[in-house]
């Protein structure tokens, strides 16, 4: 039995073992794209390399065997830059979008196209849940959002944006699920300066999260400028209230007419809270200077990605950090200070809302958008014919939903390639590239679409098929660096993953191979 | 999806495919074959043919679509009636072979991204090599090779193809009397003391009657032993024009003959022997010497003489002597003496003792030790082994093992019976290109006429050793020539290389233990084992023996394929046998390797052929491929142009070749596009470290040497490019033609510009019209008074012309 170190471990594995299995014994993940245990190994994607420090030898892990002495480094600076390499090259020739471009643009990261597909099942509360994972107070935003987001809708570029703002507001309106909660109560007390659209957003998210909230305001109501602001006509207090008694129900607590620096200090609250959220809005900057923040004079500087201040444990966001009237984005900071005080208050490193890689397309050409537009059903947007001040109804939500391109990944979440490009810790490089494969979809399986632009060539699904003894199967077709995967004689998607559809998606590393409904 | 077969012909007639099967067989690895014999019959792969293999074969869908879209031998669209080869071997590029494939298409009205003509006449097609090197640029029409090919000329090809195939005439072969001679011709003949001894001082005394008779312009000059004693007495003729020819065991009554064929328009002699007339025929050199030159199909390369500098024939022993089919003639120049001999005198480990001593090491261009892999295959466990000669030599500029395969198949196959007799191996594989048919005609042949002779088949002369062996046709994958990707072809695949170990000595062809080696490895055994190791390891330098065949092309007086002792330095090589650049421009640089080797300035001309000398100054010895170049090749464009052979034949497999390569290319032709961008070299040195260390197979781990190579030595041209300038005045977007003063008027350019980018001024200076000029250098070649002249670009002029500058 060949005895190697890997990382430092000592392992002891039978003959014949590749260097991944030894890994595995020793409880050490490598990444790998190519690889899978029912197949033999394919030695295609050039992720899974490791260093044999005696030697300096680059290998192939999935195909390697562990022969008697070898000193194996999973991440030596040669092995993880071989990696890298590799993952920037797929990445370089890579045609999708991790995040369809409405989600990307919008400031809080709705994931538009999850809540569309389930207005379009008919499931407005599971829509409304997924309103909440973002947008504190959907029923306001879905009224006064400019909704940056359908500027960015892919479908406007073939007839006109989806309605994306007024099916948020069908959702809020339509679904009555309260706002779950996300843990249990932890003890731990917040102090939330201002109750606008960041500081009710903050408490929203704390309060779910199992932390105690204060909201502080010198004003008789919350809401801020949503109130003070904004139009009636535009937005009926009814519906502001509404929302802002859910947060109530969710525990928080409002402390109205206090003017901080007035009847209490800032001082006194960082004594008797855990934590403090600063989001009165406009304050001039010499009110700043005195609370002893570092501030400029555009307001408090913060990190960009936590918005914690020069104090550990003061964090600020809104109008008080930089200028602007988004509503949205003032609630995506609420979020922001919720997720870095929740990271703060249960001993976490502080590090803000997870920021996941995103493969981006940018531009596509008409054509590519043509191909998208095969799932879309292709009518016009719909205009609500009760008037737009009075929004869809369920019937025209759902009809203005399947309007919907898909423009994100089905695999979003479980996209290997995604995965591995976030360990990379120098950062993903830019390779120049010259072009890019199409974006292409093959819809013509009941339940699996097809994404070719995302294929890695890891030829999984071409060995599933083979090993699975399918009549037509899967084939390479073509050579080099324009082979695709495809299936023989321009047979069906149907034909050519026959029996194999369901090993071939759970086992595709990418979105190139998806089941349509999640 | 991608579509295998986009366009069908209405009717495919599909009775022929029931008698392909029973020919071929009906399992998974008969899939090439079938597919080579049905293209052979439908000049194309109707999808309906393909569908009714799978009907009757085991052959799947999934195989036979991979299969199919793999190898570029095979066509998935009806083509048209005949098909133009493009040679774009590396002594083509370098001689513009992307000028005559636009000439071609201007001149048949092809558009761009097709390959055939409106009426369906004429199909283009891109080769990757020839091999007729010497004759750059060259293409091949059917059957008919034209070379010294111009812009200029294209047309007059096409035309004199039609009226040929009008006439239903035979390609003539060339005869060198026609050749021009100019200058003092000298005629050699050796009178060391085995060609006295073999008669010379007759044969001499003949050759001074003759000429005085004559009274032509010739000199004798009595040469030392020239080392080919079983061959005298020898006579060479060396012109000033056209390469030397030399006649071997000549006898007193032919020297009259020789000469006369020599001084005279007309060769009359004929009754020399058929190897030495075969030689002449086939004799080609660098000169032109009419617009339009034609060739039979096997017009070949013939070596570059024997006798010029240094070389040693061990792997080519009697070449241009030896009757490649007759094996009797084979016998009588020693052939066959080590088998016969190893067979009673010498065990197996005897045998593989001998050529380790030899310090042989494989010559297909990685240098491992023949000896190693016979020993490690010997002892490898298992009912079953084979051997297999690698013959998928697919270099572009590289030709020594079809050289080989044809000119001396039985010291091959002798070869190759050897090893297997070593390896304990009872079958075996010729593997070759199917782009080489004359090697495999020959080949086929030889294998029956060796066991109707008792050297193949059962019992081997009588021994307990028994041999089969059969010819699988490689069908277009450069890749192929690596060893597990030969495998995979052979068991009917994708040629896909796969991770070594296990090495196919321990795992090979059907999972059984495997010898693959290289066809001149093979072609040298015999000679060692006939001359004993000691001789061989005498030869070339420490770590490498004996010698290594090459094929010496581009900006060189003499080209050709010469075999040279180990340890010769390139500077030997491209001055003393090549004569130099021959066209008065400095040498600048040997490419040495292909596409998986290096350039090497002339300033390294002192490194020795010798794999670790040649690996440390930034080539490798390679498969055979030098290209000699001179200062009007431009360094950049070269790495370029082998960064699309390798990108093109990359199979696809492992992440830093299939992307890397593309990726490098990208940049590439940027620089050569007048695109370069900040970070491009630095982008270009990331992508070649990705792609050496991570690839899988040799293929991608050498594919950065061209860039790194000319990156190294070279770098001032890239910057150079990076703002835009070719300083050899090749990169075609970066350069403009202009006429000067010198210009007379004669409208000649105006008349042969393919692109109408010259008006017809009459006793005028002549004005290049640049928006139309296609930069194709046909009013340079058609320019009387060098008149044409070539600069960059100047981007700081404020004309929109694109006035050059120098």
């Amino acid at each position: 039995m060949p005895i190697i170190t890997i990382n430092g471990k000592v392992v002891s594995i039978d003959y014949g073992k590749t260097l991944l299995e030894a890994a595995h014994l020793a409880g050490i993940t490598i990444p790998t794209l190519c690889h899978s245990e029912s197949l033999p190994h394919f030695t295609s994607c050039m992720v899974c390399v490791v260093q044999d420090k005696n030697t300096g030898r680059l290998l192939p892990s999935c195909s390697a065997l562990a022969a008697e002495g070898m000193a194996i480094e999973t991440d030596s600076p040669e092995a993880r830059l071989a990696r890298n390499n590799s993952l920037n090259l797929l990445m370089s020739e890579h045609a999708g979008d991790c995040v369809a471009p409405c989600t990307t643009t919008c400031p809080a990261h709705l994931q538009i196209p999850l809540m569309i597909r389930q207005i379009a099942d008919g499931q407005t509360n599971a829509a409304l849940a997924t309103l909440y994972d973002t947008i504190a107070l959907p029923a306001v935003l879905g009224r006064i959002c400019p909704a940056p987001c359908e500027k960015a809708c892919r479908r406007g570029h073939i007839d006109a944006p989806l309605s994306i703002c007024l099916l948020e507001r069908f959702t809020a309106d339509e679904a009555s699920t309260p706002p779950p909660q996300t843990g249990t109560p932890t003890g731990k007390r917040v102090a939330i300066i201002g109750a606008g659209p960041t500081g009710l957003a903050a408490a929203f998210y704390l309060a779910r999260a199992g932390h105690g909230c204060t909201l502080f305001d010198d004003h008789d109501q919350p809401g801020g400028q949503l109130r003070y602001g904004v139009p009636d006509s535009l937005l009926p207090r009814a519906v502001l209230d509404r929302e802002i008694q859910r947060i109530r129900q969710l525990g928080v607590s409002f402390r109205m007419n206090t003017r901080i620096g007035g009847g209490i200090t800032l001082q006194e609250l960082r004594a008797d809270y855990d934590a403090i959220i600063l989001a009165a809005g406009k304050t001039p900057a010499e009110h700043l200077k005195n609370w002893g923040l570092i501030a400029t004079g555009k307001g408090i500087t913060v990190d960009a990605h936590t918005l914690r201040t020069s104090d550990a444990k003061i964090f600020a966001g809104g109008e008080m950090v930089h200028a602007g009237h988004l509503a949205v984005r003032a609630m995506a900071h609420g979020r922001t200070m919720a997720s870095s005080i929740d990271q703060f208050l249960t001993g976490h490193a502080v590090s803000g809302p997870v920021r996941r890689f995103e493969s981006r397309l940018g531009r596509i050409k008409e054509a590519e958008s043509r191909e998208l537009l095969k799932e879309a059903d292709p009518h016009s947007r719909i205009v609500p014919r009760a008037g737009s001040g009075v929004g869809l109804s369920a019937e025209e939500a759902i009809r203005e939903s399947r309007r919907c391109m898909h423009c994100d990944c089905r695999k979003a979440e479980a996209c290997r390639l995604r995965d591995y490009m976030e360990l990379q810790k120098t950062g993903p490089l830019h390779i120049p590239t010259e072009g890019r494969k199409p974006v292409t979809r093959n819809i013509s399986h009941p339940k699996v679409i097809f994404e070719p632009g995302k294929c890695v060539k890891c030829g999984l699904c071409v060995r599933i098929t083979a090993q699975a003894g399918e009549k037509t199967g899967l084939a390479f077709l073509g050579r080099g660096f324009d082979a695709v995967v495809g299936v023989p004689f321009g047979d069906s998607l149907e034909a050519g993953l026959g029996e194999s559809a369901g090993q071939c998606v759970k086992e595709c590393p990418t979105g190139a191979l998806a089941w349509k409904e999640s | 999806m991608k579509s295998m077969s986009t366009s069908q012909s209405p009717a495919v007639d599909l009775s022929i495919i029931g008698p392909i099967v029973a020919e071929c067989g009906r399992s998974p690895d008969a899939v090439i074959p079938i597919l080579q014999k049905l293209q052979n019959h439908f000049h194309y792969l109707p999808e309906s043919a393909l569908k009714r293999v799978c009907e009757l074969t085991e052959i799947t869908p999934a195989s036979i679509a991979g299969v199919s879209t793999f190898y570029s031998q095979f066509r998935h669209k009806p083509v048209g009636r005949h098909i133009i080869s493009i040679c774009h071997g590396t002594a083509c590029h370098v001689k513009g072979a992307d000028l005559i494939q636009d000439a071609l298409c201007h001149h048949l009205g092809i558009k761009d991204g097709e390959d055939t003509d409106a009426e369906n006449v004429f199909t283009l097609e891109r080769v990757a090599c020839l091999g007729c090197c010497t004759l750059a640029p060259v293409i091949k029409i059917d059957t008919v090779t034209y070379g010294h090919l111009t812009p200029e000329t294209v047309s007059g090809v096409i035309h004199d193809f039609l009226h040929l195939e009008k006439r239903k005439a035979v390609p003539r072969q060339f005869d060198p009397s026609h050749a021009p001679s100019a200058g003092l011709t000298e005629i050699r003949i050796g009178v060391g003391s085995c060609c006295v001894a073999g008669g010379s001082q007759a044969v001499r005394q003949e050759l001074e009657d003759e000429i005085r008779k004559l009274g032509v312009a010739a000199v004798i000059k009595p040469v030392g032993c020239v080392g080919m004693c079983h061959q005298t007495p020898l006579v060479e003729i060396v012109s000033p024009k056209g390469a030397p020819v030399t006649y071997a065991k000549v006898r007193p009554e032919e020297a009259a003959g020789i000469v006369r064929r020599h001084f005279k328009p007309k060769g009359i002699i004929r009754q020399l022997r058929s190897g030495v007339t075969r030689v002449m025929e086939h004799l080609l050199t660098d000169d032109e010497w009419e617009p339009v030159t034609r060739y039979a199909l096997d017009v070949r390369d013939a070596p570059v003489c024997a006798f010029l500098g240094r070389q040693e024939r061990l792997a080519t022993e009697g070449s241009g002597n030896i009757d490649p089919l007759d094996l009797e003639d084979y016998c009588a120049h020693g052939g066959m003496v080590a088998l016969k001999t190893c067979l009673v005198q010498k065990n197996p480990t005897g045998l593989i003792h001998t050529i380790t001593q030899s310090g042989l090491r494989g010559r297909g261009g990685a240098g491992f030790p023949t000896g190693q892999k016979w020993t490690l295959v010997h002892n490898a466990t298992g009912p079953q082994k084979y051997i297999v000669c690698n013959g998928d030599e697919g270099d572009p500029g590289a030709f020594m093992d079809r050289m080989l395969l044809e000119s001396f198949p039985y010291r091959v196959l002798e070869g190759l019976i050897l090893a297997a007799y070593a390896v304990g191996a009872s079958e075996g594989v010729l593997y070759i290109r199917s782009e080489y048919p004359l090697a495999i005609n020959r080949i086929r042949e030889a294998l029956s006429r060796l066991e109707a002779a008792g050297y193949l088949g059962r019992s081997i002369l009588g021994s307990e050793f028994s041999l089969s062996l059969r010819i699988v046709e490689g069908a277009g994958a450069f890749v192929s020539g690596e060893e597990t990707a030969l495998l995979a072809s052979i068991e009917g695949l994708r040629a896909m290389p796969r991770f070594r170990p296990p090495y196919p000595a321990e795992s090979g062809l059907w999972g059984c233990p495997t010898s693959i080696n290289n066809v001149e490895t093979l072609a040298l055994v015999p000679w060692i084992l006939r001359h004993g190791a000691a001789r061989f390891a005498a030869m070339g330098t420490g770590t490498s023996t004996g010698t290594k065949v090459f094929s010496l092309t581009g900006k060189v007086l003499r080209g050709g394929l010469i075999e040279v002792p180990m340890g010769i330095t390139l500077r030997e090589i491209v001055e003393d046998i090549g004569g130099g650049t021959g066209n008065g421009r400095p040498f600048k640089a040997v490419q040495i390797g292909g596409p998986s080797g290096g350039c090497l300035p002339a300033s390294s001309g002192e490194t020795c052929v010798d794999y670790e000398a040649l690996a440390a100054a930034g080539g490798i010895m390679g498969s055979g491929g030098l290209v000699v170049l001179d200062d009007t090749d431009c360094m950049v464009d070269l790495a370029r142009y082998f960064m699309t052979f390798t990108q093109h034949e990359s199979c696809g497999k492992c992440t830093p070749c299939r992307i890397g390569t593309k990726r490098m290319l990208e940049i590439l032709n940027r620089l050569c596009a007048d695109q370069g961008q900040q970070g491009d070299l630095e982008h270009l040195e990331q992508l070649a470290h990705a792609t050496r260390t991570t690839s899988l197979c040799g293929l991608g781990k050498t594919a950065p040497n061209p860039v790194l190579s000319t990156l190294r030595h070279f770098r001032e041209e890239y910057d150079a490019h990076l703002i835009g300038r070719c300083p050899a005045l090749k990169c075609r977007a970066l350069i403009a033609y202009q006429i000067n003063e010198k210009c007379i008027g004669c409208t000649k350019c105006a008349q042969a510009c393919p692109a109408d980018a010259i008006e017809l001024l009459p006793y005028q200076q002549h004005v290049i019209q640049q928006d139309k000029c296609t930069r194709c250098d046909t009013c340079k070649q058609v320019c009387p008074v060098e008149a044409v002249w070539i600069g960059n670009i100047d981007k700081t002029a404020s004309t929109d012309s694109g006035a050059p500058c120098r």
